[in-house]
């Protein structure tokens, strides 16, 4: 296995982060009355987080082995634990149950697949 | 506390893992950049990523002026900073049933704050420390995707939400083979402009709501 990500580097990702989340959560406390929000670019922010979240999961799940090829068979054992979380989702919104079930299919899929 | 096991699980020593939580204490963007933090990907675009994920803040904070027009600079950047999704709704809803005196809103929205960052502070150092005694081949580190997949669930409930989002995960596999992880960038403005086409569209079909001021 590799290393623990560290160093300097991550210093400065850390930093940026903490940034993005400063910059983001006071900008209009900060900005005062004089900046406005048009009703398109809200509706663009709105929707911002499920684009990109979608963008980073779908990927990530359907790549197998991560990053290589696109796998859509039952043989993807991320696809089969994801498949259980959503499937969870649809009749609960409670989140450790979803983390419970996708883990557990996930990890029978890894083992028995 | 998933943020915790996350981080560790996805590579990030115990110290970093726990710096990350204390000074970033965004639990989507965190999650959102920690695989292209494991991948190596270049600065920019694990911070755009964070950027992108953390966009509805801006949105709240707007919402939030008027509450605090009057505050000093400092308080409202402090009361900004440490506002998450879960304090936010608390707050508006409050707000909406006028539950609140309006002198003290601040002091109450800090009191919301503080007691949500300790909380979640507290959690997330619990896994950290947990996951850090778990052995990796267990294959924890999907839980980080699994929560992901839980925080973009409950919010696909409108038409452009879903619309968005698939659009984005079609343009994110089909890119994925970019350099520096872009392929991400590409499906994720794909669907923003998917899902504002989207909104527009729904806005113009019922004609009785037109309603322009």
């Amino acid at each position: 296995m590799n290393d623990p990500v560290s160093g300097i580097a991550l210093a400065v990702v850390i930093v940026g982060l903490a940034l993005s989340t400063f910059i983001t959560r006071t900008s209009f406390l900060i900005a005062g009355a004089k900046l406005r929000l048009s009703h398109r670019v809200e509706v663009a922010l709105r929707y911002a987080p499920e684009c990109t979240l979608a963008a980073i999961i779908v990927p990530d799940v359907l790549m197998h082995p991560p990053g290589q090829q696109l796998d859509l068979s039952v043989f993807n054992p991320r696809l089969i634990g994801a498949l259980a979380a959503g499937a969870w989702l649809c009749w609960s919104r409670n989140i450790l149950g979803c983390l419970a079930l996708g883990m557990g299919a996930y990890s029978l899929a890894r083992l028995y697949l | 506390m998933i943020s915790g096991v996350a981080m560790v699980k996805g590579g990030l020593g115990v110290p970093w893992a726990m710096m990350m939580s204390l000074l970033v204490y965004a639990g989507s963007a965190q999650l959102a950049a920690l695989p292209l933090i494991v991948a190596g990907a270049p600065l920019w675009v694990i911070v755009a990523t964070g950027l992108i994920t953390n966009l509805r803040f801006v949105i709240y904070s707007a919402a939030l002026r008027p509450h605090f027009a009057d505050r000093p600079l400092g308080q409202r950047a402090a009361l900004g900073y440490f506002m998450t999704d879960f304090t936010f709704t608390r707050f508006m809803r409050s707000v909406q049933e006028d539950s609140l005196p309006r002198e003290n809103r601040d002091a109450w929205f800090a009191g919301v704050c503080s007691n949500n960052w300790i909380t979640w502070q507290l959690s997330a150092f619990s896994g950290i420390i947990g996951a850090s005694y778990v052995p990796t081949d267990w294959g924890l580190e999907f839980t980080g995707t699994l929560a992901l997949v839980a925080l973009v669930g409950p919010s696909l409930n409108a038409v452009p939400a879903v619309v968005g989002a698939a659009t984005a995960a079609v343009v994110a596999l089909i890119a994925h083979p970019m350099p520096f992880k872009l392929g991400l960038f590409c499906g994720a403005i794909a669907g923003i402009a998917a899902a504002t086409l989207a909104d527009a569209w729904q806005q113009r079909v019922p004609p009785a709501h037109v309603e322009d001021t």
